[in-house]
């Protein structure tokens, strides 16, 4: 019996929330029964991460395989869940779940209807799906379909207000966001004519042997995926449709749009940079110079343009660029320390900047404001969703027992191992620029007096996510054990060697 | 250069595809109205599903069913075909949802250009 769970939960935590998502339509208009359907199944699904997670630990990180439809590697698709898959799925569950939490009750008067709150839930376990399927997959194909899937379900997340704007951003996310899938296919194709592999770990090996043979080919398929899954992760220059997007979502979606959807394409995006390049050919085509360059200017650029917003959620997702900098950064260190200090932050950004788009959530569907200048005082009012602000504000700065610091603080030693003094800098700086732009806020909210009107924290189901969200900080900032654990063991495995 | 000339004359599809891409991608990106970049989009794909199947295909290989007769016969790679199949179907809901966009653009701001919705949003704000 365990060992068929055991062997059987790769497939189901991918398939359980698609297979859910197209049931769901039926029941819209019970939509009760909609919303503790979305409930369990994000239980479930972190129940079965938690049980992979543990094994993965207890096994020291032998990897659990699955071949979809029984044919093993080299014909078929192939799901590998190791350290960093068991990691990442822990993430996606762990996040998902407070936050379709947060829509209880809360929903449908932000979109617009019980249908509409259905259509939305159907995209949410969709994008939640696709992005446990790029936790786990090992095929390049399957990464390309996966990217499609949560593409679209982001878009129409995106869309999910019926108002003209969020059209606009909905469409101009859809198109840049296609041109980037269609370099990401490209890539693939690159990668796929020169080894004649899709499985990641088939391609890596052929990878090895043929690239002095073609390579402007490598530098083609290289230079085609930074760029796809830059403007899919909103890598600095590429950013352009993040603002617009995530802050006119409605706050479940902005808060998983900007704590998950933009992790998963990185995930992906680490995979086939270690996984199918690896790190000789990183150095050999200097990619990861290119990385720790491109990190280095998200970080600066997104936190200067973060203190130039007036809108607190367009703030945030300015924020958001400035911390996939880190990430991208990270990545280019190319060491053990690096590359968990850039897990973990992915991590702990996913718990943070989904606490703190759901805190500001909350604030607007009480107050109606969007602007830092008009929010006085509303910490008085609203002391739980502020105490989530600040304690998210904290942990996003990196100030030590919050999360952020551990990642940061791995981020730091990676940059100094791998002798980058300027990165080491420009890591502070960005703590230093992200205090600027987050604790006026806090200030605002605390030391100004009291608004007159009758504000009060939103409702128990919203009350219960957003406490999750923030328990989730402290704990991975004082308690980091196992996870830590997971990243260590992910960082090892991407170098290749364990 | 004849070399040069020569590898392109044989390679001609994957020339082609650079073709349609830079076509496409310039589209997209330069112009204007919803529909252009939408079609740009298209294009783009187009010539990614053109490259796969390229790289599949052999001169005067036959279907990759097993003939009995003649079992050593060259037949072409059929997994890239199978491959673009996902794609086109990926690429046909990308454009269904788009123009479903479009749709409700010009149902509130009575255009299908971007840059007149820009000006537009610019003065409502």
């Amino acid at each position: 019996m365990t060992a068929t769970i055991k062997a059987n939960l790769p497939v189901f935590v991918v398939i359980a929330p698609l297979f859910v998502a197209f049931v769901l339509p039926t029941f819209a208009r019970r939509i009760r029964l909609v919303e503790s359907l979305v409930i369990a199944v994000g239980v479930l699904g972190l129940l079965g991460t938690g049980y992979l997670a543990s094994l993965i630990l207890i096994e020291k990180g032998i990897p659990i395989i699955y071949s979809m439809g029984g044919w093993s590697a080299p014909w078929g698709i192939e799901l590998r869940v190791d350290s960093l898959g068991a990691f990442f799925l822990l993430v996606v569950a762990g996040v998902s779940l407070p936050v379709a939490l947060f829509g209880v009750d809360n929903l449908t008067h932000e979109v617009g209807g019980s249908a509409q709150t259905t259509r939305f839930y159907v995209l949410y376990l969709l994008l939640s799906g696709a992005l446990a399927g790029m936790a786990v997959t090992s095929d390049l194909f399957n990464v390309f379909v996966l990217v499609e899937v949560a593409t679209l379900s982001c878009c129409g997340l995106v869309s999910a207000r019926n108002h003209p704007r969020a059209a606009e951003a909905a469409f101009n996310y859809l198109i840049l966001a296609t041109l980037g899938s269609a370099l990401i296919l490209g890539g693939i194709g690159f990668l796929y004519i020169i080894t004649g592999h899709l499985n990641m770990g088939l391609a890596s090996q052929e990878l090895g042997r043929v690239w002095r043979d073609y390579p402007h080919v490598v530098w083609m398929a290289a230079s085609f995926l930074l760029v796809g899954f830059g403007v899919k992760a909103a890598l600095f220059p590429l950013h352009v449709w993040l603002p617009d997007a995530h802050s006119t979502a409605p706050s479940p979606a902005s808060a998983i749009l900007s704590g998950l959807g933009v992790k998963g394409y990185m995930i992906c995006f680490t995979k086939v940079l270690y996984n199918v390049f690896g790190t000789t050919l990183m150095r050999e085509f200097a990619m990861h110079r290119i990385l720790v360059l491109l990190g280095m200017i998200a970080i600066i650029a997104g936190s200067i343009l973060a203190l130039a917003q007036d809108e607190l959620k367009r703030r945030l997702a300015f924020s958001t660029v400035a911390q996939v900098g880190y990430v991208f950064l990270g990545l280019g260190f190319a060491n053990a320390s690096g590359l968990t200090g850039t897990l973990f932050h992915m991590a702990s950004h996913a718990v943070i900047k989904s606490g703190l788009f759901l805190a500001v959530g909350a604030i607007i569907t009480t107050t109606g404001k969007h602007r830092i200048s008009e929010m006085a005082g509303i910490g008085k009012k609203m002391p739980i969703t502020m105490a989530v602000f600040t304690i998210g504000s904290l942990g996003l700065a990196g100030i030590p027992l919050f999360s952020g610091f551990i990642g940061k603080w791995y981020l730091l030693s990676g940059s100094l191992e791998a002798g980058g003094s300027l990165a080491a800098v420009v890591i502070i700086a960005g703590s230093v620029l992200c205090a600027a732009y987050l604790f006026p806020m806090i200030r605002i909210a605390y030391f100004e007096p009291a608004p007159v009107e009758d504000w009060q924290d939103p409702g128990v189901p919203q009350r219960i996510a957003l406490v999750l969200l923030a328990a989730g900080v402290v704990i991975l900032g004082v308690l980091p054990g196992p996870f830590l654990e997971l990243a260590k063991g992910a960082a090892l495995e991407l170098l290749g060697s364990m | 250069m004849r070399i040069l000339l020569d590898k392109l004359i044989i390679n001609y599809p994957y020339f082609a595809a650079v073709i349609l891409f830079i076509i496409g991608a310039l589209t997209v990106l330069t112009r204007s109205n919803l529909f252009k970049k939408l079609i740009g989009i298209n294009i783009m794909e187009s010539a990614i599903f053109l490259m796969f199947i390229a790289a599949g295909n052999i001169r005067g290989g036959a279907v990759p069913i097993l003939d009995e007769a003649n079992p050593r016969a060259p037949y072409i790679n059929p997994v890239p075909s199978a491959l673009m199949l996902t794609g086109i179907v990926v690429s046909i809901s990308v454009t269904a949802f788009a123009l479903a966009l479009i749709i409700r653009l010009y149902q509130s701001y009575g255009t299908t250009d971007a840059r007149r919705i820009a000006e537009m949003k610019r003065e409502v704000t």
